[in-house]
């Protein structure tokens, strides 16, 4: 049960992934083949150059021009002792025919002696190749050893694809195991982006040599590569996404990425787009494919066949399985023998033929469009009480009405008419049906949308009073205008059906025609500052202070009544001092105010408070020592003279005796 | 009925002038004195409006919280009090009563604008 439940999982991934797999979004085309063959056809600098160009032209499939001065070339610029040099050299002489490089017994020496675990990875690779090109033996152990080895030490993308390219030039017969595997690890660092792309960060060269040592080993040892479909076509889209290349290297490595893409023996992209616009008609009524593979050759053997074909619009099947011919190596499929109605329809298209073809299932987007006539144009002036109308005149396109139609406010002004296929005679909605009424003298210009109705009959009806803010009320001739417009016809109309003399009430016209003015300065705006708040008159003001000064000397008369004095403020160092740092205090809150902030004045009034502090603790200190003893030793005669509670007195007080009860809190009295 | 509040206010006074000792009535002096201040800075507000609000807020505050430390300072130097005060004597309560103003006065000024 489980299973069972588990392939049903499986196989709905799979339509899952088949329903979104990746499309080609980019190949050769063939100027983009030009453009590379044109770089690669520049005239040599050095052997390595010669080495890319005519290793990139033989791989496009194009010839090498004057193989003899190239031959020439390379065996003036070969230098025997190095093992680079040797490789280039041999390689290149390979391509072209009829050039044999020198060998000698130190050049093998050489190139055998590179052929170790000491030796770089490039350096295996281009000793092997050359050994392999110069027809030398190779001893396949020693080599699968030195690479295996060096895989372990240098771990990078360009290192482990030369040791594929490496073990591709040996001979069938090696054991080849562990380097085959390290095709699979490759493939797991390539980097996703957004399922379109699948490239190394190292860069294009990377990649598409990656993608030519894949697949030639994968040739040689007849096993497929572990690559799956959607990863061959992402790698495709990040291989041939780039048009111009910087060097001869990467130009080359493209060239041969096309090359192993177009011909090895397991996986072959296929590329199928229209030629010219997916779109048939009745003047056009085949559609035609280019089928080719990334380089944009052509694919002999392959049959194209229509999977299915359903109308976007109503989702009714047209075709089922039916098969293109091949025409002069294009694919044709006269569509509209089916006789489609217009509009877009989706295809699905299959290439079958060869069991190597990836990316063979295509979704193509075709347009069918189709001419259209209009029929049985009725123009009518309508009287608005009674609905019969007075003058329907019919209109045959594309002549004009002879009399011009006048309506004023009484009389609403009508149109009627059909769009019909030219072809099939179906009735048409297209996307754009305007009317439009222009004014021959002021050039104004109004546009209405005339809609359908049920029966797919247009009508449109022209109420003058209704309207009459479109027209801004100027009465006048008016030309009419039908304009039928949509991505699926192939003959837009505009037709000057009539004239039409809109009389509107005069009072309401303006004196003189305005331009609609949208795109002039507007009028400037004057910015409005934050208005002061009223203020009292300053009258009432200084009167309010005045006012609320009075209490002071209500305090100072009352302080005076009830007998406070300073009679008894000694003069020590501390009360002067208390008294010297509160009135400082004051003085620096009125600093304050005017000229300091609040850090200022914290500063100053943690020196000053301090001072004060300091100074009135002791103060009152002193006070207290006063009164405790006094009140401990209530006979002398210190401070108090009377008891702690005064007996019950008049208001105000007139006594003196308690009037020396009485003194200021902020001083400290001798002892008389 | 307004016989019995008169007979109320005049008691009232009476028992004051007699029973109060000298230093409280200072005292009472000074808050009448501020109590005068803050209503007449609030009569000026309703009558000509609250602009600059900020210096209106700052004198009437400094009033009221004048008021306030005045009548702390009373009830703490009130001799019958002297039983919930054992560990503030007057000379305390005095200091205290700068060190709040001065923190008054600071605040006041810095909003007064």
């Amino acid at each position: 049960m489980d299973r069972s439940r588990l392939y049903g999982w499986f196989l709905l991934s799979l339509t899952l992934a088949g329903a979104q797999a990746v499309t080609p979004a980019h190949h050769l085309s063939l100027a983009d083949v030009a453009r590379l063959q044109n770089l690669l056809s520049q005239p040599f600098t050095d052997l390595e150059s010669a080495y890319h160009s005519v290793i990139g032209l033989t791989k496009l499939g194009a010839a090498v021009p004057d193989h003899d001065q190239v031959c020439q070339f390379i065996k003036s610029q070969l230098d025997p002792t190095s093992v680079d040099s040797i490789f280039f050299a041999a390689e290149t002489s390979q391509a072209i025919s009829g050039c044999e490089i020198p060998v000698s017994n130190e050049t093998r020496d050489i190139l055998l002696a590179a052929v170790s675990e000491d030796s770089s990875m490039t350096q295996i690779h281009r000793a092997v190749s050359a050994l392999s090109s110069l027809g030398l033996p190779v001893v396949s152990k020693e080599v699968i050893g030195a690479l295996t080895a060096r895989i372990n030490k240098e771990d990078n993308v360009m290192a482990i694809t030369s040791a594929l390219l490496t073990a591709a030039r040996l001979p069938q017969q090696a054991e080849f195991g562990g380097i085959l595997e390290e095709i699979e690890d490759l493939t797991a660092r390539l980097d996703d982006l957004g399922g379109v792309y699948l490239q190394f960060e190292e860069g294009l060269e990377a990649t598409a040599t990656f993608v030519t040592a894949a697949y030639s080993l994968s040739d040689h040892v007849d096993m497929e590569p572990p690559l799956k479909e959607d990863q061959v076509i992402q790698l495709v889209n990040s291989i041939f996404s780039k048009k111009s290349w910087d060097s001869l290297a990467e130009a080359s490595s493209v060239a041969s990425a096309a090359a192993a893409l177009s011909s090895n023996r397991f996986h072959v992209p296929v590329i199928v787009s229209a030629q010219g616009p997916a779109t048939v008609s009745h003047s056009q009524p085949t559609l035609q494919l280019l089928v080719t593979d990334v380089m944009s050759q052509p694919l002999a053997s392959a049959n194209v066949l229509v999977e299915s074909a359903y109308a976007v619009a109503s989702k009714s099947i047209i075709l089922s399985q039916a098969p293109f011919t091949l025409n002069d190596g294009v694919f044709e499929l006269n569509f509209m023998s089916t006789q489609p109605a217009s509009g877009y329809y989706q295809f699905t298209i299959a290439v079958a033929g060869d069991s190597r073809l990836v990316a063979n299932h295509i979704e193509l987007k075709v347009k069918v469009s189709t001419e259209v006539a209009i029929s049985n144009m009725d123009l009518s002036v309508v009287d608005k009480d009674q609905s019969i109308g007075t003058k329907t005149t019919r209109v045959d396109f594309p002549s004009k009405a002879k009399i011009p139609f006048t309506a004023d406010s009484h009389q609403n002004f009508a149109m009627s008419f059909q769009l019909v296929d030219v072809n099939t005679g179906v009735e048409l909605t297209p996307h754009q049906t305007f009317v439009r009424l222009h004014n021959q003298k002021t050039g104004q210009e109004v546009v209405f949308v005339a809609e359908p109705d049920s029966k797919n009959l247009y009508k449109f009806e022209l109420d003058t009073m209704e309207r009459k803010s479109e027209f801004d009320s100027i009465s006048g001739t008016y030309s009419l205008y039908l304009i039928v417009g949509d991505a699926t016809l192939e003959n837009p109309i505009l037709w000057h059906m009539a004239d039409v003399i809109l009389k509107f009430l005069d009072e309401e016209a303006p004196a003189t025609i305005q331009p609609k003015t949208l795109y002039v300065p507007k009028p400037e705006i004057q910015h409005l500052f934050r208005e002061p708040e009223k203020k009292p008159p300053t009258v009432v003001s200084n009167t309010f202070t005045a006012l609320i000064l009075s209490p002071f000397l209500l305090l100072l008369i009352l302080w005076f009544k009830l007998g406070a004095n300073i009679s008894n403020f000694s003069f020590s160092p501390s009360t002067i001092l208390f008294h010297v740092g509160h009135a400082a205090l004051l003085g620096l809150m009125y600093v304050y105010w005017t000229h300091l902030n609040m850090f200022q004045t914290l500063k100053y009034l943690a020196i000053i408070g301090s001072i004060t502090f300091l100074a009135g603790n002791r103060m009152l200190a002193q006070k207290a020592v006063k009164r405790y003893v006094s009140q401990l030793v209530p006979d002398t005669n210190y401070i108090l003279e009377g008891p702690l509670i005064p007996e019950r007195k008049a208001w105000p007080l007139s006594d003196d005796e308690n009037a020396a009860d009485l003194r200021p809190l902020g001083s400290s009295s001798l002892p008389t | 009925m307004s016989n019995s509040v008169i007979s109320v206010i005049s008691r009232f006074l009476e028992e004051y002038t007699s029973t109060t000792p000298n230093k409280l009535k200072v005292v009472d002096a000074y808050l009448l004195y501020i109590l005068l201040t803050g209503a007449l800075q609030f009569l000026y507000c309703l009558l000509v409006g609250t602009f600059p609000f900020n210096s209106f807020l700052s004198g009437f505050i400094s009033c009221v919280g004048a008021f306030i430390l005045a009548v702390c300072l009373r009830i703490q130097i009130n001799p019958q009090n002297k039983g919930e005060f054992l560990s503030i004597s007057p000379e305390r309560a005095f200091a205290d009563f700068l060190f709040a103003h001065i923190v008054l006065h600071l605040v006041v000024i810095n909003f007064i604008g």
